[in-house]
């Protein structure tokens, strides 16, 4: 009990100071950011962009930890942020297909490119964590947060993988340098980046602590319910 | 507004649109979890006189539940 | 400090292994798995011909747009392997499974780090066997003008990559292996984590097989292949204790 109320605290600080730096760095981005000299008002994608990318990844590194400690310690918790994370990290990920997507039709013509390692990777991630569900679909109970557990770690293992070998083998089909923010940024575009990226890790952590205060609730709820099915 | 700024503009949408969603999600799990809530509320509080089922010593969780209700 | 009793110590834990002890029940596991395969060549054949019609449908689709195909015939060879892989893996338990005994290997004193190296050498083998069919065949589908030595490196492309297969598909196999729904599963859990060996494969076979021998690149492709055979070997090898343990 004393768990989720501690939890709702918790939420109120992270939601608040998310919500905060999301309007912070959305007038940051629009307002006080230079344009890029090469992309124009294109690159004010970007920001966003990169930001969910490297938070869905972030996601998917928690979820392989959570993952570990589960198969340690064998506490359903652990497991419960595994599947948590993994799911939020699916959903930034299909969120980087999108405004990789609209910034592709922006600059190329067409709403898909291979070119693109991130792109490619992120659609090579989609397609590896919508299998967790699958896995998890497949088994039930103790065995299940096992497979999943050991699942997370190997697809997270897996990622780092797919992204080189996609840009290795662009690299070597197209061998100009596919750079897509620019070598040197300035400083006060940077900034930006950073505010947008804190604003982005501080959503995933908002919305996580969301989804396991529901999934905490809804455990004990299905207690509630053994106990008062089952008799007196 | 030129093309390369409605790209931008539907590109922020787009993530404002998930964000809203979500949310719309969470509270479709809320008002489940409030439904089988009121539920179980309701299964509690119709135990309360349980006058046609004696326990063997007769207490049973009636008085309790009685006093908790008033 | 207090001695344990010999026999507390002997069911407390299994005497120390050495090498050559650790061994013997690895190569028996494998022995048992390839003995029962060459008395029924299942696998093997299924195998085969799943890759070979695979390549025709290649042809029909992709190689017959063209007049010459060997651009395409790296990709072609690669994406033709990795899919009958997902055969391998899928069979891996199946004569466990359909033998119903697979309780009976769990209680018996084999690690099951044994076990799961043991399927992953099957797969390796099976791999190995398919592609001494696959690639001459697919060269005299979809190659112009390869010689010995270029069919020579791609054997060894695959060999590496075979590695990298062998490690993701036993721990996959595993873990799809009394599931429901296996034949969904395991694609949809092996392919998407062996794109990097597809790519890198398929490049490497690309690069000598493509027409122009590309050193550098087959070089860059092959270390690719061996990290990521490292790479999922470690993971294999940190998570093997948890995949059997009921």
């Amino acid at each position: 009990m004393t768990e989720l109320a501690t939890g709702g605290r918790r939420l109120v600080v992270t939601g608040t100071a998310t919500a905060a730096l999301l309007a912070l760095s959305a007038v940051g981005i629009f307002l006080v950011a230079p344009e890029d000299a090469d992309q124009g008002v294109i690159q004010r994608i970007f920001y966003y962009h990169v930001a969910i990318a490297i938070t869905s990844l972030v996601a998917f590194g928690v979820a392989a930890i959570y993952g570990i400690r589960y198969l340690r310690t064998r506490r359903p918790e652990h497991d419960m942020v595994s599947v948590v994370a993994v799911g939020l990290g699916l959903f930034f990920s299909i969120l980087v297909i999108l405004t990789g997507s609209i910034w592709a039709r922006a600059s190329w013509g067409t709403w898909w490119v291979w070119e693109d390692p991130r792109l490619v990777t992120f659609l090579i991630v989609i397609l590896l964590y919508s299998a967790y569900f699958m896995l998890r679909s497949s088994a039930e109970g103790e065995r299940r947060a096992r497979y999943s557990s050991i699942f997370a770690i190997a697809a997270f293992a897996s990622v780092p993988l797919s992204f080189y070998s996609v840009r290795v083998a662009e690299s070597f089909v197209h061998p100009v340098v596919f750079n897509s923010t620019g070598a040197n940024m300035p400083d006060t575009m940077l900034v930006w980046f950073v505010v947008a990226q804190v604003a982005m890790l501080g959503l995933f952590l908002t919305l996580l602590q969301i989804e396991l205060l529901q999934r905490r609730a809804d455990d004990a709820l299905k207690r509630l319910k053994l106990r008062l099915e089952g008799g007196v | 507004m030129g093309s390369g700024t409605q790209y931008v503009v539907a590109a922020y949408a787009v993530i404002l649109f998930a964000l809203v969603m979500y949310v719309v999600l969470l509270g479709l799990k809320a008002a489940r979890m409030a439904r089988e809530t009121e539920l179980l509320a309701r299964l509690v509080e119709r135990e309360d006189p349980v006058e046609d089922e004696p326990g063997p010593d007769g207490e049973g969780l009636s008085p309790e539940i009685e006093s908790a209700g008033r | 400090m207090s001695a344990r009793p010999q026999d507390a110590a002997r069911v407390e834990a299994p005497p120390p292994l050495g090498a050559r002890d650790a061994l013997r029940p690895l190569a028996a596991l494998i022995a048992k798995d390839l003995r029962l395969e060459l008395r029924t060549r299942q696998t093997a054949v299924g195998m085969a011909l799943f890759a070979l019609i695979t390549m025709v449908l290649f042809q029909f689709t992709v190689a017959s747009r063209v007049d010459d195909a060997t651009p395409f015939a790296g990709g072609i060879i690669w994406a033709t392997l990795a899919l009958t892989a997902v055969l391998a893996v899928s069979r891996a338990w199946a004569a466990e499974r359909e033998g119903r005994v697979l309780d009976g290997l769990l209680v018996a004193p084999v690690s099951r780090g044994a076990l799961l190296t043991a399927k992953a050498c099957t797969i390796f083998v099976y791999m190995l066997a398919l592609e001494i069919v696959v690639l001459p065949l697919a060269v005299v589908f979809f190659v112009e003008g390869a010689s010995a030595g270029d069919l020579a490196l791609a054997f060894a492309a695959a060999v590496l990559a075979d590695l990298g297969i062998a490690a993701l598909g036993s721990l996959v196999a595993s873990l799809a292996a009394f599931a429901r729904g296996r034949e969904l599963l395991v694609p949809a859990l092996f392919l998407p984590a062996l794109l990097p060996v597809v790519i890198a494969a398929g490049g490497a076979t690309h690069a000598v097989l493509g027409g122009a021998r590309e050193v550098a690149e087959y070089q860059g492709y092959c270390l690719f292949l061996g990290v990521y055979a490292v790479v999922f070997t470690l993971v294999s090898y940190a998570t093997y204790e948890y995949v059997f343990d009921d």
